[in-house]
């Protein structure tokens, strides 16, 4: 008879399945809105990361290069070229900035990155197709022509030879790069530095940002080298250098965690909401209950025995909801027309805390429940929780 | 014989100041082992009150209680252990679990106590057999009649061999035939295994079935 909680489950079993669905959908939910913010934060790092730059450089008061604004001049690079601790010719310059280009006569969102081929900033090779080709950056003048050619995300749907208006300026597909997303799959457009200029700046000579990559230490066992350097640039009034993992820390600040405060936000309130329900749900067929366990108590159980078949229905609907929402994300994790990254050993803190808050609020509800007065089972109607006063049995039953 | 329960001044008193209701009012009463007590009296009067002191679901504001000998102290004993072993319960609206059937509603007083599983099963079989349900082992209690219902609800009551069964108005939902029957099962599990045996009702027919009768008027025992 150790299966009396699994009988009374399956007798109620309407409301069993409508209490694991509700959490169901609930967990899979606080699931997906953590995959989605992972990931975001995935997507806005990979293109810093895939960049190869340890340094990056924004213009003094931009608080970042992917933050504020920020248009560097060739007066701010001048320290760069002196530095002694970047690597020869590693000083990049980069143009970085959101635009809405039309693709096949529709706005699309996209990040144009303008850089040199030969340096970092972007893809040196493509996956189909043929890299753009590339303009002077030093000696150049404005009225030179540049080559109108662009090089985009494989994933985009865009065809090698379509063309791309960026404002009043037109480009060519001439290659795919291997896909590499910007945050909430924004696709990135590469394409020379003067062409971005040229797009996107009214063709000043103008960059966001410049990246470097700083020497290896000449002292061993020293692997700070980029801090270093980074502070010495930082150090000059028109520029803020900050290294890769400041830039990392900035860039997800910035484009994950502040807009996405609102979401954690709403994963909290799915919390409280599943561990409300399930309080809920069993309260109130605890209350539908009460003459059977009045019964069940008059007839010798303890408390312990009552709370007992109530905490093992709990847990088993609470693990029964949970699992499956843990499942359902991933499947529509995978379905989902955004990136979503559902980080496992995440999922797994977050199931484990799911199943304690419905566990909890569950045990809460069967504490009131199991103060059900036995003498209810002498009475015809069920009596929700009436115990006269000067009652003195609850205290004597353990 | 020996006294299978005794009551000595039990007073218990419903409510405070002005509300209040003295549901048991200086009460003695004293069961012996293996008796039939009718405990009769109009609605109102205490009866339910007095088997539930009697059979340790409520406490008394007052009075002395013991059963088989041992004196009961409500603030240092569970009295659950009390019910589950000494004591078992008939009652009028049956409250078998409907979930369960028949055999297992017997059972459940049995998992109670924490009999292993095939124990517990012979003996809810053979208690079923004994209330002539043998056929109905497998029916749950929508299944089953009123007196039907209520023979289950005797051998639950039976499961753990108790000192003492407590039926509260008992044939009170059957029809006139099925309390015949119900009283006559009741007379013979008594004489076979000895059990005590109280029973409130208002029905007086039953009066000739007992051993002896309690009456009871506004929480006081007037003839016994």
């Amino acid at each position: 008879m150790n299966t009396l909680f699994l009988k009374d489950m399956r007798y109620r079993r309407t409301r069993v399945i409508l209490t694991s669905v509700g959490i169901t959908v609930l967990v899979s939910l606080i699931l997906l809105l953590g995959g989605i913010m992972h990931g975001m934060r995935i997507q806005a790092q990979q293109y810093v990361k895939s960049t190869g730059a340890d340094i990056w450089i924004s213009a003094e008061g931009s608080g970042g290069a992917f933050i504020g604004f920020s248009l560097l001049i060739e007066e701010n690079m001048a320290p760069l070229n002196t530095a002694p601790d970047l690597e020869t010719g590693s000083v990049s310059p980069l143009i970085f900035a959101q635009a809405r280009p039309l693709i096949r006569g529709k706005s699309t969102k996209a990040i144009v990155v303008g850089y040199m081929a030969d340096k970092l900033g972007g893809p040196t090779g493509v996956v189909e197709g043929k890299m753009f080709k590339s303009s002077k950056f030093k000696d150049y003048r404005p009225e030179d022509p540049v080559p109108d050619e662009v090089i985009v995300d494989e994933k985009m749907g865009v065809q090698i030879g379509e063309q791309i208006t960026i404002g009043t300026d037109t480009l060519k597909v001439v290659g795919k790069t291997k896909s590499l997303m910007f945050v909430l799959d924004t696709p990135l457009l590469f394409m020379d530095v003067r062409v971005a200029q040229k797009v996107l700046l009214g063709n000043y000579p103008r960059v966001n940002m410049m990246i470097a990559k700083s020497k290896p230490s000449t002292i061993p066992g020293k692997t700070d080298q980029a801090i270093t350097i980074a502070a010495n640039l930082d150090a000059s009034d028109a520029i803020e250098a900050r290294t890769v993992k400041q830039t990392l820390d900035d860039i997800i600040g910035y484009y994950v965690d502040e807009p996405m405060k609102a979401v954690q936000f709403l994963r909290v309130m799915l919390w409280l909401a599943s561990g409300l329900l399930i309080g809920m749900i069993t309260y109130v067929t605890m209350l539908e209950k009460t003459q059977e366990i009045g019964v069940l108590k008059a007839i010798g159980g303890s408390n312990q025995y009552v709370m007992s078949l109530l905490l093992k229905q709990v847990a088993i609907i609470s693990v029964i909801g949970v699992s499956i929402g843990f499942c359902l994300s991933y499947i529509f994790a995978a379905a989902a027309p955004i990136f979503v990254a559902i980080n496992f050993t995440e999922s797994i803190i977050v199931a484990a805390i799911s199943i304690i808050v419905c566990c909890g609020s569950g045990y809460l509800a069967a504490r009131k429940a199991i103060a059900v007065d036995p003498m209810i089972a002498f009475r015809g109607e069920i009596d929700m929780g009436y115990t006269p006063q000067g009652e003195t049995f609850a205290h004597s039953d353990a | 014989m020996a006294t299978i329960i005794e009551g000595i001044g039990l007073n218990k008193q419903f409510g405070i100041g002005d509300a209040a209701v003295a549901a048991i009012n200086s009460v003695d009463i004293q069961i012996e082992e293996g008796e039939l007590v009718m405990i009769m009296g109009d609605s109102g009067c205490g009866k339910t009150t007095l088997i539930s002191l009697l059979g340790c679901i409520l406490t008394p504001d007052s009075g002395e209680l013991k059963i088989d000998e041992q004196v009961i102290d409500p603030e240092n004993q569970d009295l659950s252990v009390i019910r589950r072993e000494k004591i078992g319960f008939v009652f009028q609206l049956f409250h078998l679990l409907p979930y369960l059937t028949a055999l297992e509603n017997v059972m459940v007083a049995m998992d109670i106590t924490k009999t292993n599983t095939s124990e517990s099963e012979k003996r809810a079989k053979e208690l079923l057999t004994r209330v002539g349900l043998s056929e109905r082992l497998d029916h749950r209690p929508a299944q089953l009649s009123g007196g039907e219902k209520q023979r289950v609800s005797f051998a639950r009551a039976l499961a753990n061999r108790p000192k003492i069964i407590f039926a509260d108005e008992p044939t009170a939902n059957l029809d006139s035939r099925q309390s015949d029957n119900m009283m006559n099962l009741i007379q013979e599990i008594r004489q076979e295994q000895n059990t005590t045996i109280a029973i409130v009702t208002h029905h007086e027919g039953l009066k000739e079935n007992a051993d002896r009768v309690i009456h009871m008027k506004d929480g006081r025992i007037i003839t016994s």
